[in-house]
């Protein structure tokens, strides 16, 4: 840092809960510069909430108790459009910190699939989770982000949902077909797989969990090879609180509560 | 071939003669390819084809007698392995009439019958004639899936997903890769829009992709008689989405042929604490076998690659059988993987056409 630049330290203040779900003191030291715990009984810049259901109420409360930000940690598919207005009229930060949608490899991935989407043939996505994962919360975080990548996917319905896992079927914008699966086993570490394929080729996605910086892996591969787009060793949580300080600093609202309100629509209208 | 002779320290067994029905593209690039590996117990003796200047000249690339009629390849004495590699429809009748002439083993490319009417005919002429029948799911004697099964202690039986993948290039790629192929089936433009030529894509995909791999689905599958089609779905060119479950299994099948130069054919099973993933190398080349991964938790542990495919494990088998130093497979096995694929493509069809009606109801 060169002396006597301008910086803004944002004070912090997570749920007990929050905590541990999103390693925020992990995410925060990583970013000691734009953020720092506040002190014992001192008002908090951003507040951090678990996403539990009911969890729009507390953010609301935290708006009208004066955070600028807010960061949610795994939000479960819930109604926003209460939340959505108070930040906008308190002019709040809400970011998502969502397991495998706030991933920085998404912005890669998305370009990498949209612009192939067009000449789509298939698009086959699995999630994994552990035993005792709730598989609607499998679901949502898996819609998440696929749709992120993806685009909104039509004639979404489900076909198959158990305490192994769930079967899911959409079609992509060109008519392609969509299937995503979840499954629940303790045998292999939690992650994402996407994988469209084209008529030549496709993009191949896979997303870790966030507990460590595992890098995602974005190939797009094309009659002329193969391209494995630079990896990026950072989690969602640690980009999740970037975006936050992003927008604190540049005053600006992000996309979060617009997107997932998308989400929730389409969830709702699943089950 | 040069053929010098050697001076053994001992005689070593003659060669057993092998006969081919079919001498078109798979004969020309996998079984003959997987043939010439195999010179010291296996020798190619006679090549049928319908077209008898195909027949001619795959024959003279082994130095084998060549015909256009099964009788012909069936009464010739140095045939002792009879491999059936015609269009499926033959299948049966050819199986039967070389268990008749009295074979010493028979292979017959999936599936070996059209029906389990036939399936059962076929059975009982294999007992009543003792001559052995293997199908050639060929990914059933690849190295890396006998590893597995060494390995997989009772992931058949608790396991809960299941999952088929297979993304393949045009066959040409990897028979040109192969050998050099001559006459290869001409293939049309199909009529996407026509429900008949959905029908026709996806049971051919079944019976003709996917039946590669539902004897290792079957495998971890015990309660298989009781399969359902949730949905099933046409990928274009050619390919398919399909999604089954019976009462204890989810089981997902996809398969996109299409113009990647980049294959990939995986089996996997879940159970909640254990997963084994297989990659299969492509049919065609001689690249080996597949690799199997058990994964429990953060403990990888991963039998081959080995150095033979497949299809080199079935005429192995099929020598152990003519020599009878092995055990043919039950004829039930058999059976039971023939019902199990053609009740798939039968519910899968059915599927199609419910939602083809439900989607007529709703513009009429």
């Amino acid at each position: 840092m060169n002396a006597g630049a301008e910086f803004t330290q944002y004070t912090v203040r997570a749920t007990p809960e929050a905590q541990e779900a999103g390693a925020v003191a992990l995410a925060v030291a990583s970013l000691p510069e734009s953020f720092g715990p506040a002190a014992d009984g001192n008002h908090a810049d951003v507040q951090v909430i678990a996403g539990r259901p009911g969890w729009t109420a507390q953010a609301v409360e935290a708006i009208a108790a004066g955070a600028r930000g807010l960061v949610v940690v795994n939000p479960s598919p819930e109604n926003v459009d209460s939340l959505a207005e108070a930040a906008a009229r308190h002019n709040t930060v809400v970011v998502l910190d969502q397991r495998w949608a706030s991933n920085p490899a998404i912005n890669g991935a998305e370009d990498a699939v949209r612009s192939q989407a067009g000449r789509a043939a298939v698009l086959d996505t699995v999630a994994t989770a552990p035993v005792g994962t709730d598989s609607g919360g499998l679901l949502a975080d898996h819609l998440a982000a696929v749709v992120r990548i993806a685009g909104p996917l039509a004639n979404l319905r489900l076909l198959n949902r158990g305490l192994h896992g769930y079967i899911t079927t959409a079609v992509l914008a060109n008519g392609a077909p969509v299937a995503l699966q979840g499954v629940v086993s303790n045998a292999r570490p939690a992650a994402l797989d996407f994988r469209l394929l084209t008529d030549d080729g496709g993009v191949s996605v896979t997303l870790p969990e966030p507990v460590a910086a595992w890098p995602a892996t974005v190939t797009v591969t094309g009659p002329q090879g193969e391209l494995l787009l630079p990896t990026i060793y950072e989690s969602a949580h640690r980009a999740t609180w970037r975006r936050l300080k992003e927008h604190l600093d540049a005053g600006t609202i992000p996309s979060d509560l617009h997107r997932f309100a998308a989400l929730t629509e389409s969830i709702t209208a699943l089950t | 071939m040069s053929s010098q002779p050697k001076a053994p320290q001992q005689a070593l067994p003659t060669p057993i003669g092998v006969g081919i029905l079919g001498a078109g593209p798979v004969t020309q690039a996998i079984h003959l390819p997987s043939l010439a590996r195999l010179g010291e117990i296996l020798t190619v003796r006679h090549i049928m084809d319908v077209d008898p200047a195909v027949a001619e000249s795959v024959a003279a690339r082994v130095g084998a007698a060549h015909s256009t009629s099964i009788d012909a390849l069936l009464g010739d004495p140095a045939v002792e392995i009879v491999a059936i590699c015609s269009p499926h429809q033959f299948h049966a009748e050819q199986v039967i009439a070389a268990c008749r002439a009295g074979k010493k083993a028979v292979l017959c490319e999936k599936p070996f019958a059209m029906n389990a009417e036939e399936a059962a005919q076929i059975s009982a002429v294999s007992q009543e004639t003792g001559v052995p029948i293997i199908v050639g799911a060929m990914h059933t004697f690849d190295p890396g899936w006998l590893a597995a099964q060494e390995n997989w202690d009772d992931l058949p039986e608790t396991a809960h997903t299941i999952r088929s993948s297979i993304v393949l290039p045009p066959n040409a790629r990897f028979e040109d890769f192969a050998t050099e192929v001559i006459t290869r089936p001409a293939s049309g433009t199909p009529d996407y829009t026509d429900p008949e030529v959905i029908k026709g894509a996806l049971r051919g995909g079944v019976m003709g992709l996917a039946i590669h791999d539902l004897p290792l689905i079957r495998r971890f599958t015990p309660d298989f008689k009781d399969i359902e089609v949730l949905e099933a779905r046409h990928v274009r060119p050619f390919g398919y989405v399909i999604s089954l479950r019976t009462p204890t299994r989810t089981i997902e099948l996809r398969a996109a042929m299409n113009n990647t130069w980049k294959p990939e054919w995986s089996f996997e099973a879940f159970s909640d604490d254990a997963a084994l993933r297989i990659d299969f190398t492509p049919s065609y080349v001689q690249a080996g076998s597949a690799v199997a991964a058990f994964t429990r938790g953060s403990q990888t542990t991963v039998h081959g690659p080995f150095d033979h495919n497949g299809y080199e494990g079935e005429w192995r088998e099929l020598a152990a059988l003519a020599a009878g130093t092995k055990q043919p497979p039950s004829a039930q096995t058999l059976i039971d993987d023939l019902t199990f694929a053609l009740d798939i493509a039968d519910a899968t069809v059915a599927n199609v056409e419910s939602r083809h009606a439900v989607a007529e109801g709703a513009h009429a």
